[in-house]
């Protein structure tokens, strides 16, 4: 599934407005712990988490994730999210808890 | 001027209760150390007792706290002088969530006087994070006039490299504390920004327990020390 129609199905809100959403999901990863995502992540998964230090642009650009969905209510300073808008990174918030924003991608098939 | 500037009193929860302020200043002189910080985890309300224990006793003392931010990484505030660090209680207190302590599971966080007689408890649980980044209490650090020192930076718990995957680059630590000389190889490896002159690299023990306080083996010159707390 592309990001983009993911948007339209979940409503769920995009923070880097004008990022390229033309990009493939191939799979989800769940972490907080910033260490262990860089040593597990797969390139093209969307990155559930509710870490929004600044390091979470830097480690999903390394591990090449397609987007990082940030769960929960968790609040990105500003700017983290210019940061992410810099490097082209689609960060989304889902407003819901990871578990059920992993649910979420299950239902949807991904 | 050897030191250890990173010891947890009786107010830590994880602490044993003979980390009085008096316990803690008599077995550093006699373990022959010049410079010691206690540094419980988000309080300095042992430090009043902890900084007239220092002084009768006659060690040279800076008066701290290990802050665990939001991110769970531990940072470490150091003060030169007390009502410094005092300053930070009040902040302290607005970013800590009110989580009731579970002495049978955590343990006690007593507070003395200048004699060790218990005079209080600390009732919120002190292994919490605050709601405040890790920039922001590195700032409020600076506000109070203290010096930020990212504590046990490789460990695999709460550690900036174990929360954050690496240091951020940019961020205005004063410090870097390492377990051994063979951490500080690993951290220069893996950050090629920061460069080792630049920084104060500093090796401490982390007692819980009187006896874990540090051998007279680590060394600060007393320009370093001039520098930063001068």
């Amino acid at each position: 599934m592309k990001l983009d129609e993911l948007l339209e199905k979940t409503g769920w809100k995009l923070l880097t407005g004008g990022v390229d959403l033309d990009r493939e999901l191939e799979g989800a990863y769940c972490g907080d712990l910033l260490s262990w995502v860089m040593g597990k992540g797969e390139p093209g998964q969307a990155w559930i988490t509710v870490q929004v230090h600044m390091n979470i642009v830097a480690v999903a650009q390394l591990r090449e994730f397609s987007c990082v969905l940030i769960a929960d209510g968790a609040n990105p300073p500003q700017d983290v999210i210019a940061r992410a808008v810099d490097e082209g990174l689609p960060m989304i918030a889902t407003g819901i808890p990871e578990f059920g924003t992993a649910r979420k991608l299950i239902e949807l098939g991904i | 001027m050897f030191y250890d500037l990173h010891i947890h009193s009786c107010l830590s929860p994880c602490a044993e209760n003979e980390m009085t302020p008096n316990n803690i200043c008599n077995m550093a002189l006699i373990k022959g150390l010049d410079l010691i910080a206690v540094t419980d985890h988000n309080s300095v309300r042992q430090i009043p007792a902890f900084a007239e224990a220092a002084y009768n006793v006659g060690i040279r003392a800076l008066y701290g706290c290990e802050l665990q931010t939001a991110e769970e990484v531990h940072v470490l505030g150091l003060f030169a002088r007390p009502e410094q660090a005092l300053s930070m209680q009040s902040w302290i207190d607005e970013k800590m969530p009110d989580v009731p302590n579970r002495k049978d599971f955590f343990g006690d966080q007593l507070i003395c006087d200048s004699m060790d007689r218990v005079t209080d408890e600390e009732e919120r649980l002190l292994l919490v994070s605050l709601s405040a980044s890790l920039e922001e209490t590195v700032d409020r650090i600076h506000e109070a006039g203290g010096r930020a020192v990212l504590a046990h930076v490789l460990d695999r718990e709460n550690s900036v490299t174990n929360q954050l995957g690496f240091i951020p680059p940019g961020l205005p630590y004063d410090g870097l504390e390492i377990r051994s000389p063979e951490e500080k190889q690993r951290v220069l490896a893996a950050h090629p920004w920061i460069r080792e002159g630049d920084t104060l690299w500093l090796t401490d023990s982390d007692a819980h327990r009187l006896i874990e306080i540090s051998e007279p083996e680590n060394d600060m010159e007393p320009g370093d020390f001039g520098r930063l707390w001068g």
